[in-house]
């Protein structure tokens, strides 16, 4: 009897101690609204309210940290963190090396950003001097299909590559549609969102080790809650006024 | 904020703009770039004292030491004087933090997990290491030092060379062993004619201490990078255009401040260094 107490005791103990454990989420930090660091000088932004209600709800302690964009894949291979939240979109190439949560954020399409004076013809791009951010879906997409007779300029952030086409040093950007709605409205009518919308990805998930199956699956029950009751569309909401065709997951 | 402890007459004094612009440079985010001058000045301090370890060592070794310490310490001091800094920087750590977890992994990794990650790094998961930030600062010192150690015992070579040949015969003649004449007058001797030189490094190593963010350090110069960004998010605080010169900006006239303060200790050190030193007050007029 003492040791079955025992016993129970220790494995209240085990799982106690698993709970308390902590986890560290890695995010850019610079691609609002998806995250960013704000004028207090703390992490904010769509990834990191998703990333703190759902730690919340799996029950475990987590904690943002920085982490550039183009060694955000290796460095979670190697340990310094244990998931991505970066709008990192769901794709057959990075399922290769790392896992994905179900998605947080829907398909979102791909869209192209311009000088409001400028003139394309999308159906033909020639001669241009096209930017995207390294590493993502988009510059994967002008790689393989609007390469020939065109230069393709990829950045480390996504401000540079904003910078570089109000500078007149690109002619078109082309990036995720969620963000352009902002940075349009920023421009005060200098930028426009122009050319087709085009569908790549299969949404946005949290990126994971491929070993770590049972944190995947608890972020996915606490990701699951959270598209029921309705908090993600809410968050979706509050972050993407612009976007179109809700409710996205409350059922 | 800050501003908001101003008193309401000091506000009316420097008008709307003035206060939010002095509230939007005390900010957060600001003052999370000022205290980030913390990791650049502790690099500077703490690589430029490993590189002066590192280089009386390497001299020392160099014109006094044993055969095979000579050879090893004039290679130090040839090859890595011809490695750029900034590869330095990169290579040393990483090849630190792998060679940390090769040693690791003996230890840990069982074949069975060793055969998992075959053909990966780390060797098995558990011999994954990874550093923090301070950690990072550290290796950065070091690697600091190691590259400019290699700057320093040149210098100190040349100044061991320059202390008058007389000054150590003498000291010989007065019975002293040659481990006591290098420490009570070789060495001593040598700081005034090194400090020119040494100097130089410092300034080197002050600059080279603006390639911290290279390992994910979010040092001053980082920070600067982060908030000159253009911001067209208005969740993310105050929307604005690219403001990166201005950040830099601020860079260029705190390094300049830091060379210039560094210039006049130095100034002072060697006055004092050349006091009652007649053969040397004579070298530097």
């Amino acid at each position: 009897m003492n040791r079955l107490i025992l016993a129970a005791a220790a494995l209240a103990a085990l799982t106690l101690g698993a709970q308390a454990q902590s986890y560290k989420i890695a995010t850019e930090g610079s691609y609002p609204p998806y995250n960013f660091t704000d004028d207090s000088g703390k992490l904010g932004g769509y990834d990191v309210d998703v990333g703190t209600e759902m730690c919340k709800r799996a029950g475990v302690e987590c904690s943002f940290i920085v982490n550039d964009w183009d060694s955000i894949i290796p460095n979670l291979l190697a340990g310094n963190y244990d998931a991505i939240m970066d709008d990192m979109s769901i794709t057959d190439e990075r399922k290769k090396t790392i896992a994905f949560t179900d998605p947080y954020f829907p398909p979102d399409p791909s869209t192209f950003l311009t000088l409001a004076d400028k003139k394309v013809d999308y159906a033909n791009i020639k001669g241009m001097k096209l930017g995207a951010q390294k590493a993502t879906i988009q510059a994967n997409y002008l790689e393989s299909n609007l390469k020939d007779g065109n230069t393709i300029l990829t950045y480390d952030t996504q401000d540079q590559e904003m910078a570089d086409l109000n500078a007149g040093n690109l002619d078109i950007i082309f990036l995720d549609g969620s963000v352009v709605g902002e940075a349009v409205s920023a421009s005060g009518g200098k930028l426009k969102a122009d050319g087709p919308e085009i569908l790549i990805g299969d949404g946005v998930g949290v990126g994971m080790r491929q070993t770590d199956t049972e944190l995947t699956k608890k972020f996915n029950t606490a990701l699951q809650s959270m598209k029921d009751d309705g908090t993600l569309d809410g968050l979706i909401t509050k972050y993407f006024p612009d976007k179109k065709g809700g409710p996205f997951y409350k059922k | 904020m800050l501003v908001d402890i101003l008193p309401q007459g000091l506000k009316d004094f420097l008008g709307q703009d003035l206060v939010f612009w002095l509230g939007y440079i005390s900010n957060g985010k600001h003052l999370n770039w000022y205290a980030s001058v913390q990791y650049t000045l502790a690099a500077m301090v703490l690589g430029a004292a490993i590189a002066l370890v590192v280089g009386l060592v390497a001299a020392a070794a160099r014109s006094n030491g044993p055969l095979p310490l000579r050879w090893f310490a004039a290679a130090y001091i040839n090859i890595v004087r011809g490695v750029p800094d900034v590869l330095f920087f990169l290579f040393f750590p990483l090849a630190f933090e792998q060679a940390v977890e090769w040693v690791y992994s003996f230890q840990v990794c069982t074949p069975e997990t060793l055969a998992l990650n075959a053909g990966r790094w780390p060797p098995c998961d558990a011999a994954n290491i990874s550093f923090s930030s301070f950690g990072y600062l550290i290796l950065a010192s070091v690697s600091l030092g190691l590259v400019y150690g290699a700057f320093v015992a040149s210098v100190i070579a040349g100044a061991l060379r320059a202390v008058p040949a007389g000054q150590l015969e003498a000291a010989r003649a007065y019975g002293m062993t040659r481990m006591q004449v290098l420490r009570r007058v070789h060495i001593r001797q040598m700081w005034v004619y090194a400090l020119p030189g040494i100097a130089n490094v410092w300034m080197s190593i002050v600059k080279a201490t603006s390639l911290l963010s290279l390992l994910q350090i979010l040092d001053f110069v980082a920070w600067a990078q982060r908030l000159g960004a253009a911001n067209f998010s208005r969740a993310a605080g105050l929307v604005h255009d690219d403001w990166r010169w201005r950040y830099y900006f601020v860079l260029l006239v705190f390094y300049i401040l830091v060379t210039f303060v560094s210039e006049k200790i130095f100034g002072a050190i060697g006055r004092r260094l050349r006091r009652g030193m007649p053969l040397a007050e004579q070298n530097a007029t």
